[in-house]
């Protein structure tokens, strides 16, 4: 508190001339806001496409937003659907920044710790500054058209006029509390660690959601949503709108409620804001304390553990074992992990609950995470050289890679069982159980199989820095051939196991179909085998390549 | 066995060893013809050169001179494109048996490469000792006096990620000495270390090199080179502009920093006083060239004499 305000501002350095021509601090961060959007479109070719597509995109579906609430209005659901837009549009402008490390330089306080600002004239500064770009512009077309579906006569109206600049300039000041109340989290490698894991997030949502949006299909009708609307009509900035439809309808006190609700809210959030500013710029640096704080937290004995104990010794064990460590402490190795295993319960059983699924469904599960032993060493990011330094001939990569293939199997060779005996369960389909556990581990073998082989063939970097990036520029057309190589060549490996199994079924010989089981088992073990002895002396070969490929992240 | 044994490298008769000035032993380290082109651009020009065992070897030069490049290629990292390497006599880039008895014998810390962050620093050893096929209990045992003597067992159970600069070469410097290499190549060992880490480092390291076993380390500090090495190569624009004992580098000039100014050509370059006559003085009117100007000079000069 102090430094600020004791600070002097610009203009008050030359006492005796009269004050110069100095541009107010609020139109001095609304032009730095716009030079930042100007620069953006001055990137090299690729960058300026993606950000005008973006902006073509931004405008369409704005305009797209407000042409469906102007179809929206009078419809008996449009009060449901507008308040709970808005609702969603402010909870994603709250959490969107903890995930999504934005580019807007404006926005870090740290950048402004060394100016001589106070922190009332900065705050508003920075929240008209903020109110520049694609985003806000977006949500005001969003409040625009929910206000636009539910206003109704000239109390509506006067209550629109009100509520759509409250509503924007809400979910943007939320945003910026939030991440001014959470910059210590973003910037300690613990929250980095976190925003690496939102892919998961918005993965494993969406599923829900499509699953949700099913089931409010099948219910014919908004029916179920109307009492969380009821809810959120009364939060803000969503009670802004409610306080339109409230308006439209003549509950002129309800309306006045809201309005003023949601305008309390702006006060409270900007002082919120203002104190965790003014906390931020006096106390040190996040980064530092979140290394620090958590030094005490990890005291459990290193080196062998448990796991250690568990594993074979030696150059097999140790890769194990740093394997499996880095599937639960490397964020973007667990990310993706969790994704996969998400996925592949989540598909299965849910198409079987829902009375479509068929048991061969369960093969989606061994998909997924097979592909897990794909670019193993592009995993590795350039820490690969601790890796290539060990490794000198075909053995010793062989031995590199099927302990690779073990720690994966130790997890996917009895998920997969599991998730298709959950499937059976579900469907009571315990006739299919034999063929469909075949069938996956007969895929799972040729993926891990051929995924040794691409490994060692087409490693590529994973940039570590991005939740979204799994591939740098200039890689991404050899990661595809890899994996969409990788799946239809395993789909082929398998087609002997499917023929079988079709056979069988074809010829009615259904008493015989227990043996897909056993073949499925020796096969997959096979195909595994034979990618490694394949992928070994390739390896070997190959090491300052595979170092170069996977060392661009 | 998985100590190597550093006499019986020494006790080799060495043929070869034409231009290693008091050493009759097998070269640590010899180059021949050794090439390598990024695009257009050659990293490394052409070069050779002889380090000689059980020596303190400093590689010097300024960024981009391919200091980085060549040790990648000595160490087995980056394939050149034409040249032969031999270390301790065997060949980096023969037969996978060669490379087997090269990449036993050497230790790395490579600069801008990752480690395994994600294990703390004891597990990162463990996993870098097992992987080279130590047995475990003696894996244990070494890790637990390489963290003991570099000051790290305090952090042993932290995640390496979480390491500061100086932590993270002290931990790469383990993890390369575990093996107990006959060479052990360190890539800008000193960037971004403070002078308590550095001093640790540098006490291992001499211990290492008394036990007759060979460092060669790059580093774009004289100070440092000239107190630590008695070999030394100056590399610039991917060529070998000298290489020999201190004194043979050094010449008759009065430091090493001097003598490398003049062997990669920038020593008669002046620092930019009069276009920064402005710079210092105190009031800040652009009417004291005369005093700014010295002030500059003094200021820059000071750099070059410790």
């Amino acid at each position: 508190m102090s430094t600020n305000a004791t600070a002097l501002s610009p203009s008050a350095s030359p006492s005796s001339t009269p004050p110069s021509p100095v541009p107010s601090l609020t139109s001095v961060f609304v032009r730095l806001k716009l030079s930042l959007l100007k620069n953006g479109l001055r990137q090299s070719g690729g960058r300026t496409a993606a950000y005008i597509a973006s902006i073509v995109l931004g405008v369409l579906f704005a305009a797209a937003m407000v042409l469906s609430s102007v179809l929206l209005r009078g419809s008996a659901d449009a009060d449901t659907i507008a308040v709970l837009l808005t609702g969603v549009v402010a909870l994603s402008w709250a959490v969107m920044p903890l995930f999504v490390p934005t580019g807007d330089e404006t926005l870090d306080p740290s950048r402004l710790v060394m100016l001589p600002l106070r922190p009332r004239p900065l705050v508003r500064a920075l929240l008209v500054a903020s109110l520049v770009g694609i985003g806000p512009v977006l949500t005001l077309c969003l409040a625009f058209g929910a206000a636009v579906s539910v206003a109704h006569g000239a109390a509506g109206t006067v209550v629109a006029v009100l509520a759509v600049p409250l509503v924007t300039v809400v979910c943007v000041a939320l945003s910026r509390a939030v991440v001014a109340a959470n910059i210590r989290l973003l910037t300690s490698r613990k929250g980095r660690d976190l925003a690496l894991l939102s892919g998961l997030v918005i993965a494993v949502g969406m599923q829900l959601v499509n699953f949700g949006a099913q089931r409010l299909g099948q219910a014919g009708g908004l029916g179920p949503l109307e009492p969380a609307a009821a809810v959120v009509g009364w939060l803000p900035p969503a009670a802004a709108i409610g306080a339109v439809d409230a308006a439209s309808t003549g509950d002129y006190a309800v309306a006045a409620a809201r309005l003023l609700l949601t305008a309390a809210t702006l006060v409270a959030l900007v002082y919120w804001w203002q104190r965790s500013l003014v906390k931020l710029m006096v106390e040190p640096d996040g980064s530092t304390i979140g290394a620090s704080s958590d030094k005490g937290v990890r005291e459990k004995s290193g080196g062998t553990g448990l796991l250690g104990r568990m594993l074979p010794v030696g150059r097999t064990g140790a890769t194990m074992e740093r394997t499996l460590r880095y599937i639960w402490r490397d964020p973007k190795t667990k990310a993706a992990w969790v994704t996969s295993l998400a996925m592949g319960l989540i598909v299965p059983l849910f198409n079987a609950f829902q009375g479509t699924g068929s048991i061969y469904w369960a093969c989606f599960a061994s998909g997924m995470l097979g592909v897990q032993m794909y670019n193993q060493f592009g995993q590795d990011t350039s820490a690969f050289w601790m890796v290539a330094q060990t490794i000198s001939t075909t053995a010793d990569a062989y031995a590199e890679l099927r302990a690779r293939a073990l720690a994966l199997l130790s997890v996917t060779l009895p998920f997969t069982a599991l998730v298709t005996v959950a499937t059976a369960a579900v469907l009571g389909d315990w006739s299919a159980l034999p063929e469909a556990l075949g069938l996956s581990f007969g895929l799972l073998g040729a993926l891990l199989g051929s995924g040794a082989v691409a490994s060692a063939v087409f490693p590529y970097s994973i940039p570590q820095d991005s939740g979204y990036k799994n591939v740098v520029p200039g890689q991404g057309g050899l990661a595809w051939m890899s994996i969409l190589g990788g799946m239809i060549g395993s789909m082929l490996l398998c087609a002997p196991l499917i023929g079988a199994t079709v056979y069988l079924h074809l010829s009615d010989q259904q008493s015989l179909l227990w043996i897909v089981l056993p073949a499925g088992v020796v096969y997959g073990a096979l195909l595994v085998q034979a990618g490694l002895k394949l992928a070994a002396p390739r390896t070997a070969r190959r090491l300052p390549e595979i170092l170069t490929a996977v060392s661009k992240g | 066995m998985p100590d190597q044994a550093f006499d019986g490298v020494f006790e080799k008769a060495g043929a070869t060893a034409g231009t290693t000035p008091g050493s009759g032993a097998v070269p640590a380290v010899r180059v021949e013809g050794l090439w390598k082109r990024f695009g257009q651009q050659i990293a490394v020009n052409g070069i050779d050169l002889v380090l000689p065992a059980g020596k303190f070897i400093g590689l010097v030069g300024p960024n981009g001179a391919g200091k980085t490049t060549t040790l990648s290629m000595i160490t087995g990292l980056l394939r050149p494109d034409q040249g032969r390497i031999l270390v301790a006599g065997h060949d980096v880039w023969a037969d996978p048996e060669s490379v087997a008895q090269v990449k036993a014998r050497i230790g790395i810390l490579p600069e801008g490469l990752r480690l395994f962050e994600r294990l703390s620093g004891r597990e990162l050893l463990a996993y870098s000792g097992r992987l080279r096929g130590l047995p475990g209990a003696e894996v244990d045992k070494r890790a637990s006096q390489l963290l003991d003597v570099l000051d790290l067992t305090g952090s042993q159970n932290k995640l390496v990620v979480d390491y500061s600069t100086g932590m993270r070469k002290k931990i790469g410097l383990a993890a390369a000495l575990l093996h107990n290499p006959e060479v052990l190549f360190l890539d800008e060992p000193f960037e971004g270390v403070d002078p308590v880490s550095a001093q640790t480092i540098r006490g291992v390291l001499e211990r290492y090199t008394q036990s007759g076993a060979t460092v060669v380390f790059s580093s774009h500090v004289m100070e440092l080179v000239e107190s630590l090495c008695d070999w030394v190569a100056v590399m610039a624009a991917g060529r070998i502009r000298a290489q020999g004992t201190l004194a043979e580098v050094r010449g008759d000039r009065p430091s090493l920093q001097a003598a490398f100014l003049e062997l990669v050509g920038a020593s008669g370059r002046e620092t930019a006083g009069e276009s920064l006559d402005w710079l210092g003085g105190g009031a800040g009117s652009a009417g004291t060239s005369g005093a700014s100007g010295s002030a500059g000079a003094s200021g820059a000069s000071g750099g070059t004499q410790r």
